[in-house]
């Protein structure tokens, strides 16, 4: 188990040696330039050449990787160049990476709570209308795109709207909902949450409800439940005691798995909703090609990715013996 | 698997998802809890200011938006910022939108007054030598920083020294203060000091440029001249901006990225015109800036094109809070005369000739800017009310193209422009659609993104674009700004490759002209020149929409980056 673990951590600095590589070459050698983006249209020659030279941009690729990798390893990230002029890289994350890891950990919740009971439902009334309506809910849910969500959704909640009902009489206003749409992120417990983590969710909605139909569908069929049944347990019993716990363990690896993806934030909905998250701290970055930005972020969900898979199959091999000796 | 097996290890399993699913609820409400409180401003590491001006106490249970809180009778003005500033460090700031802040928080020698007038700051007066080329400044006994102590020549010679000083990485230092002797050498590491700096006592500087230089001054009022503190900087390391000790009307009081800018009323500021605002609070972010004007979370706030309409209806109740103002600047359709077929003048004046600027502006950017028929933009001195307001005419740009070498075989042309998605800015496909209807011009749209534009057309000499538009915004009042930075022949702003011996001519004789009356003739003489050979359409000069709610007074929306929140104050 020991060697196990630690052959899966010797990977890590190769894998981050690769990454870290291809991250810098792109930055060095892609299009555009921080200096230039920095100087914007009043560039003039002189400025740029002292600048490049004074950041080290003019020496030979291997001689700026290794100097990042020195400072790296002593812990220093870098100052960012472009966007948050001096700031150091690693202050910059942490104030980031707080906001989209709670905004993840809430759309990871919504799309539990929601998923999984559509899921089970659509597996226990397979081929009914409900499993339809909720497959094609799921899939018109997952297909929207979140650049057309996004405002369409901001559009619905910052107006006022009139509904009037002449058949049975009604005439009533929602609306506008603007805590849900204005001001600045004001963290997970107010209502600026709701939308970017419902567009969030969507995914993982889409993810758990697929997974646990399937999950449902494949148990149902088992030997030990027609067994149960057989036994005459009740069908409340059968389902919940004998189905459904064993359809939600592949639930827990994708959950496992999702761990990684908390410290990514998304470009487009923490931008449209003004989430100062990771998401946003690396559109901003890629578009100002502040690149030591860009670098630490790449480092970082690597990472996370790295040890979440790792934590997957430990838990696997807890699960199950087999895995454990091979 | 035998059936006791398969019964115990299935407990055990769900034992554990159900542990997992609890740790993830924990995880959610704990770390939730943990996380939220660590971002709030007293523990974060970007918060300005004591602990009182921390968070508004128990908002984490409140299902509110952030919305800015009420003023009450206080006198705080709140301002859309958009987004954070780059910096707040007057030796890096190069855009306007650092500029506001700095601006206020910080001050230098000379400064613009409201009429974009160079007028006296920190220096109470100066003197310019016979030769032109020193310049001696007697500073105001009484100033102070934020924090109480006194501002000398020391001050301003320490500060000189930090820009010019490699390890600073001052993206503005050659620009604005690269004409001060021995700048240059010390930003190039071959001196130590700045020999053009000298403090001849507490309360005289004395500054020596390379060559007489009209519009010297004017480069003073930028921030990069402006005098920060020793002590500060030097004990704040490379984030001493979080608490900038500065000499303006304003103290950032608390700045929380991505959420606030909080500008405090500074009580012994040294200026005339003493700020009446205790508080300036500028929202980043967060929705549309509009709905929050309309809704009364703000005082003030800029109006998009999407607003316009509604507000320039006479009905509309905001129409009497609308302010129009212009700003120093010009957007251009440049022609790449390096590159055929605008290596032919005449090509380009039938380019000019074909486009209705008038219709363009109409139509498609709804009458916001003024229609561009000069280089240089209304305000700046030296400006020409042109003689015909539009040479709108088909019929000459037609002439022009038949005389051309490229008559009858005009070949395809790629107009680059900034922007991103699936259908290019509609002034650009609408202009296409004019050159193709009145010249039978061939012309595809190329989108890029800014980085890689502005990359691009930086070097004249090897920009492969033929034709793209581009913006440019006075850095300083003079038409040297425009003319000069513009269309020199050796210029890296001369976006067109333009290469014209007389105006050159014109432009060395116009930098050291004494008299302005005769300066400004010589510069609108090398307009008129440049207009002729069309490197260049003028398209617009865009000016400023604002609405502002009627108990603010004395509101200005200045062209330049000017300390204007002293002149601001509520009446209600």
């Amino acid at each position: 188990m020991a060697a196990f673990v630690i052959r899966r951590l010797l990977w890590l600095p190769i894998l981050l040696f690769f990454v870290s590589l291809i991250t810098f070459a792109l930055g060095v050698y892609g299009p555009g330039d921080p200096i230039k983006v920095l100087l914007g249209i009043r560039a003039n020659p002189e400025t740029i050449e002292r600048l490049r030279h004074e950041y080290g941009f003019d020496q030979p690729f291997h001689i700026q990787y290794l100097r990042y990798v020195a400072n790296a390893l002593q812990g220093n990230f870098g100052y960012s160049l472009v966007k948050y002029r001096d700031q150091p890289v690693g202050g910059l994350i942490a104030h980031a990476l707080p906001v989209t890891i709670q905004l993840n950990l809430v759309a990871i919740f919504l799309g539990l709570g929601i998923g999984v009971p559509l899921g089970l439902l659509a597996g226990l009334k397979r081929d009914t209308w409900i499993d339809l309506l909720i497959r094609g809910l799921v899939i018109a849910g997952i297909s929207l795109p979140i650049i057309f969500l996004n405002p369409v959704l901001t559009f619905i909640f910052s107006r006022r709207h009139d509904i009037v009902l002449t058949a049975a009489n009604l005439r009533f206003s929602i609306g506008p909902l603007l805590p849900m749409v204005q001001g600045y992120w004001d963290g997970i417990f107010s209502a600026k949450v709701i939308l970017p983590a419902f567009i969030e969710s969507l995914g993982i909605i889409a993810v758990m409800t697929r997974q646990m139909r399937a999950g449902m569908i494949e148990v149902l069929s088992e030997d030990y439940i027609r067994t149960a049944r057989a036994k005459g347990l009740r069908e409340r019993v059968v389902i919940v005691r004998h189905a459904m716990r064993n359809a939600l363990i592949p639930i827990a690896t994708i959950l496992g798995l999702m761990m990684g993806g908390l410290v990514a934030g998304s470009f487009l909905v923490e931008n449209w909703f003004g989430v100062p998250g990771v998401g946003a701290l690396a559109f901003d970055a890629l578009f100002s090609r502040d690149y030591y930005i860009t670098m630490a972020l790449v480092l970082l969900i690597a990472v996370a990715y790295v040890l979440s898979n790792l934590l997957v199959d430990l838990t696997y091999g807890l699960l199950d013996p087999r895995i454990r000796k091979a | 698997m035998s059936k006791s097996e398969s019964a115990g290890g299935n407990r055990w399993l769900i034992g554990v998802i159900v542990i997992l699913l609890v740790a993830l609820c924990g995880a959610v409400c704990v770390g939730g809890g943990v996380l939220y409180f660590l971002t709030q401003p007293e523990a974060n590491p970007f918060a300005q200011g004591g602990p009182s001006t921390g968070a508004t106490p128990g908002r984490q249970a409140a299902p509110t938006a952030a919305r800015p809180p009420a003023t009450g009778d206080r006198a705080i003005l709140r301002l859309p910022g958009g987004t954070d500033p780059r910096t707040l460090d007057p030796a890096q700031v190069n855009d306007t939108n650092a500029g506001e802040y700095v601006a206020e928080i910080f001050s230098g020698l000379v400064a613009l007054d409201k009429d974009l007038k160079v007028v006296p700051d920190i220096a109470e007066k100066w003197e310019v030598s016979e030769d032109r080329k020193t310049y001696t400044f007697y500073l105001r006994k009484e100033v102070k920083f934020h924090d109480g102590r006194p501002v000398t020549a020391q001050d301003f010679k320490y500060s000189i020294e930090r820009v010019a000083n490699p390890a600073t990485l001052s993206p503005t230092a050659e620009n604005y203060l690269g004409d001060i002797v021995g700048v240059r050498e010390k930003l190039s590491r071959k001196a130590a000091e700045v020999s053009g700096v000298q403090v001849v006592d507490d309360y005289t500087l004395k500054i020596t440029i390379d060559a007489p230089k009209s519009y010297f001054l004017a480069k003073l009022t930028f921030p990069t001249a402006y005098v920060v503190d020793k002590n500060n900087v030097e004990r704040g390391g490379r984030t001493w901006t979080d608490k900038p000790n500065g000499t303006g009307a304003f103290k950032l009081k608390e700045y929380v990225r991505g959420q606030r800018i909080i500008l405090a009323k500074n009580e012994n500021y040294y200026g005339e015109v003493k700020p009446k605002l205790e508080e300036v609070q500028f929202i980043l972010s967060g929705g549309s800036a509009m709905t929050m004007y309309e809704n009364g979370d703000l005082e003030s706030v800029y109006v998009t094109i999407s607003d316009i309409e509604r507000i320039q209806d006479p009905n509309s109740p905001l129409n009497k809070e609308l302010y129009i103002g212009p700003s120093l600047s010009t957007g251009f359709i440049v022609f790449n005369t390096r590159k055929p077929p605008f290596d032919d003048a005449k090509v380009r004046q039938a380019f000019a000739y074909a486009i209705d600027r008038q219709r363009v502006i109409d139509v498609v950017y709804r009458k916001m800017p003024l229609v561009a028929i000069t280089i240089l933009p209304p305000g700046m001195p030296g400006y020409a009310e042109p003689a015909n307001p539009n040479p709108y005419d088909p019929a000459k740009a037609k002439q022009l193209l038949a005389e051309s070498k490229y008559a009858g075989k005009l070949p395809d042309i790629t107009w680059t422009t900034i922007g991103a998605g699936g259908s290019a800015a509609q002034n650009v496909q609408v202009m296409v659609s004019m050159l193709q209807q009145n010249l039978g011009a061939r012309i595809s749209i190329q989108q890029t993104d800014d980085a890689s534009f502005f990359n691009t057309i930086d070097d004249p000499t090897k920009n492969p674009y033929q034709m793209f538009d581009v913006g440019w915004a006075a850095d300083y009042v003079d038409p040297q700004n425009f003319l000069d930075i513009l269309f020199r022949s050796t210029s890296t702003q001369n976006w067109a490759s333009y290469a014209n011996p007389e105006v050159d001519k014109l432009l060395d004789q116009a930098a050291v002209e004494k008299d302005n009356a005769a300066r400004f003739k010589s510069y609108q003489q090398v307009e008129q020149m440049i207009l002729t050979d069309a490197p260049v359409i003028p398209l617009t000069h865009s000016r400023e929409y604002w609405l502002t709610k009627p108990y603010v007074k004395g509101m200005i929306y200045p062209a330049m980056i000017i300390p204007r929140l002293k002149y601001i104050s509520i009446e209600r």
